[in-house]
């Protein structure tokens, strides 16, 4: 197996903490708040996220193809989550301690519950409003009322999170080697 | 399946038997406990369980907005909440209420910023499945009267009223609570003429009609009441002077619903035509409700999904338990909704002693498999769990003493009496001795219960862990006093842990599970310091010249190790 070569283009404006593992070719855009824990490993492909994600303590990205994984804007991944899905749309919601496969492509303003396990063996692709819950992972889709609303949180969670980490949490500098 | 042990509560056994019954039977397990569910009058000295206390409610409230609600509103407002708490019709999470969006500026950013307050209409929403009230059609406007001063809270008073006063009446109007309120009509003059008549009724017990209120429940007991002396008024008869009076009272006028039956079962309250079409119809599984989606309501409604409908969610009561004899309390919550302490809480894990039993040979197997395999095979199991018939097996048990003064206990097991299967087909399968247990039968100490600053100075309290085998020579000698590592006995003691060691040794054609049946006394050194109150029950004094008194309790247990497993010729070794 080739060894990994770090190449991190992280965005000036993105707010990454110094306690987060990063492996492999990884492109993070502006406005991304990344906690500390967190862990993004570009194993196989890179991985380019979008603007406004944010993305919480334990939370695992893993791109073991080696297509590009794209991440879209706006996104949450929750504490715990682990995703592994080549595209992810934007404001998506991924809750605590999800599992999603490599086989899904997520679209746009999904949401996974809480402990939910997407893992169908086939490929797939969630459509947009596409909201999943429950222990089985039950599905059925959002009618989309009250997005413009969660748009409007998600953005100043993600803002709050830029002003307030810096002071609490030592952050990655420059690109890594 | 990892070993327990379940405590035994005497009240199922009638009054001369206090032997629990043989545990391999599937219905005496109705009278054996785990410990966190036991409480224990002091009193009576006696091991009481949910079944046989007694249970006074002592208040209700909503589990959402933990909002304490007075026993006269339980019953206007059909045990539901009635401020702003609904539960999901798909998920049965609580419902939130939330504004509309703003009209939306088409590059997805929102053009004006929104409001504290929101805008109309507005919805219930669930966060968790995304459902929302605007999907079966329930929306409301927000009500003039806000004054132009922004709120903390997104919704005014004024609105959550007029949102239950609108569910409200929606459930109302339902045909099948109309139909109920015209058959309690029907029946309420007969009912009370029979409960004033009858003389020894007491309402508080067993009242067929509930007056609104409990000062008129008390007032009409009061009032029903036999006055020695003076002859029983009965207000009706008297009028009737004219009439039969041999008119039965049970007889009662036909009733008349007021729909038809068959007019109902269009309505989609009955399993009829329209719901073997909708089935016929169906498309995916989730245009059914679920099971789970349609037990909450009053009466059986649609079978579909897109009929379910938001309901307020159930009130939850705050119960205090009293010891059945002497009507001492045993658990007394507080009155406060949102605090989860008790003011009075006599738990049988403070007095009696917590037992935790053990499988050595378990704990070592899985240390080591679990670094290698993630999915365990089956053989793994086998060995992992159970135990192999024919052969014998050490076990631990593993003593917690909750009080505050060390505590000497004694073991012994309950002799089994198996009869014999009087099976043809296997007459020698092997009911007569299927295992053989065997305990020190010495006495041995626990010490007590201490806080954890106690320990500062003794660092020899805390330390090694029992290692993987589990089978490690005691660090208080025992009287054997040998080097070899010995099975039955004191195995370790521990701050106020002590662990002891029985071995089991299972027959060769034994079935089922390794259970038996464990007497248990301790004897301990009581604060009481006269000798004058004599408990009722099992206390045993041994009266040692003056004051400390020592006390002995006794109790019964069952321990269950887990099932055997038949002997395998050969075992398949595992990839």
């Amino acid at each position: 197996m080739p060894p990994i070569r770090d190449k991190f283009t992280i965005h000036s404006r993105a707010v990454v903490c110094q306690d987060v593992e990063l492996k492999g070719d990884i492109t993070i855009g502006p406005g991304t708040v990344v906690h500390p824990k967190a862990t993004i490993f570009a194993i196989a492909g890179p991985i380019i996220i979008g603007s406004g994600c944010i993305i919480e303590e334990a939370a695992i990205i893993v791109n073991r193809r080696k297509e590009v994984m794209r991440v879209g804007d706006n996104n949450l991944f929750e504490i715990g989550c682990r995703v592994e899905c080549p595209s992810v749309g934007n404001f998506n919601t991924i809750s605590t301690r999800a599992r999603v496969h490599h086989t899904v492509r997520i679209s746009n303003y999904c949401v996974i519950g809480a402990a939910c396990l997407v893992v169908p063996t086939d490929d797939e692709t969630l459509d947009d409003y596409t909201s999943i819950f429950g222990p089985a992972a039950e599905r059925r889709t959002w009618s989309g009322r009250g997005r413009i609303q969660e748009a409007d949180l998600r953005l100043k969670h993600a803002e709050y999170l830029r002003e307030m980490l810096p002071k609490f949490n030592r952050l990655r500098r420059g690109d890594g080697a | 399946m990892a070993p327990t042990i379940h405590y035994y509560c005497p009240c199922q056994s009638g009054e001369s038997v206090q032997m629990p019954p043989p545990p391999h039977m599937a219905s005496s397990s109705a009278s054996f406990h785990p410990l966190h569910s036991l409480f224990f009058c002091e009193e009576c000295d006696a091991v009481r369980c949910n079944r046989c206390v007694s249970i006074e409610v002592s208040g209700y409230y909503c589990p959402n907005c933990l909002f304490e609600v007075p026993s006269a509103s339980v019953r206007a407002e059909k045990n539901r909440c009635a401020r702003n708490c609904f539960s999901c019709p798909i998920c049965r999470s609580t419902l939130q209420v939330v504004a509309s969006d703003p009209p939306d500026g088409g590059d997805g950013r929102p053009s004006v910023s929104l409001s504290n307050v929101g805008e109309p209409p507005f919805f219930l929403y669930c966060n968790h499945c995304r459902w929302d009230s605007a999907e079966v059609g329930i929306t409301f406007e927000k009500p003039t009267g806000l004054a132009g001063t922004p709120l903390p809270l997104p919704i005014s008073l004024h609105l959550i009223i007029y949102l239950t006063a609108q569910l409200q009446k929606f459930e109302d109007s339902a045909p099948e609570s109309l139909e109920f309120e015209r058959l309690k009509e029907h029946f309420e003059p007969f009912l009370r003429t029979s409960s004033l008549s009858s003389l020894s009724h007491v309402p508080s017990t067993s009242s067929h009609h509930l007056p609104t209120s409990s000062a008129t429940a008390a007032a009409s007991a009061a009032l029903a009441r036999d006055v020695p002396g003076v002859g029983k008024y009965n207000p009706l008869t008297r009028s009737r002077v004219g009439r039969d009076r041999t008119a039965n009272k049970d007889e009662m006028p036909e009733y008349k619903s007021r729909m038809e039956i068959s007019i109902l079962g269009q309505l989609g309250s009955e399993g009829d035509g329209s719901d073997v079409e909708a089935l016929r119809r169906m498309e995916i599984a989730e245009e059914i409700a679920s099971l789970e989606q349609r037990w909450g309501n009053s009466w059986t409604t649609s079978l579909r999904t897109s009929d379910l409908r938001p309901l307020r969610i159930p009130l939850h009561s705050k119960v205090s338990k009293r010891c059945p004899t002497c009507r001492h309390i045993l658990i007394k919550p507080e009155q406060k909704a949102q605090s989860v302490r008790y003011k009075i809480k006599l738990v049988a894990a403070n007095y009696l002693p917590a037992m935790t039993a053990a499988l050595p040979h378990t704990q070592g197997a899985d240390a080591t498999r679990r670094p290698q395999a993630k999915v365990p095979s089956a053989s793994d199991d086998r060995n992992a769990g159970a135990m192999t018939a024919g052969k014998s097996y050490p076990f631990h048990l593993a003593l917690t003493n909750p009080l505050y003064d060390p505590i000497q206990v004694r073991l012994s097991v309950q002799r089994m009496h198996v009869t014999a299967v009087t099976d043809s087909t296997a007459p020698e399968k092997a009911r007569r001795t299927p295992f053989a247990v065997s305990l020190p039968t010495s006495s041995f100490p626990v010490a007590a219960f201490a806080e954890a600053w106690e320990y500062d100075d003794d660092d020899e309290m805390f330390g090694l862990e029992d290692d993987e085998l589990g089978l490690e020579m005691g660090r208080t000698r025992d009287k054997d006093g040998k080097g070899k590592v010995k099975t039955v006995g004191v195995l370790e003691k521990r701050a106020n842990v002590t662990v002891v060691g029985g071995e089991v040794v299972i027959g060769k054609e034994a079935r089922g599970h390794v259970k038996f049946n464990m007497l248990v006394s301790y004897t301990y050194r009581s604060d009481d310091p006269l000798p004058s109150e004599d408990g009722v029950g099992t206390p045993s004094r041994a009266a040692v010249a003056k004051t400390p008194e020592v006390k002995t309790f006794t109790f019964y247990t069952v321990v269950d190790l887990g099932p055997i497993l038949p002997r395998e010729e050969k075992v398949d070794p595992d990839i």
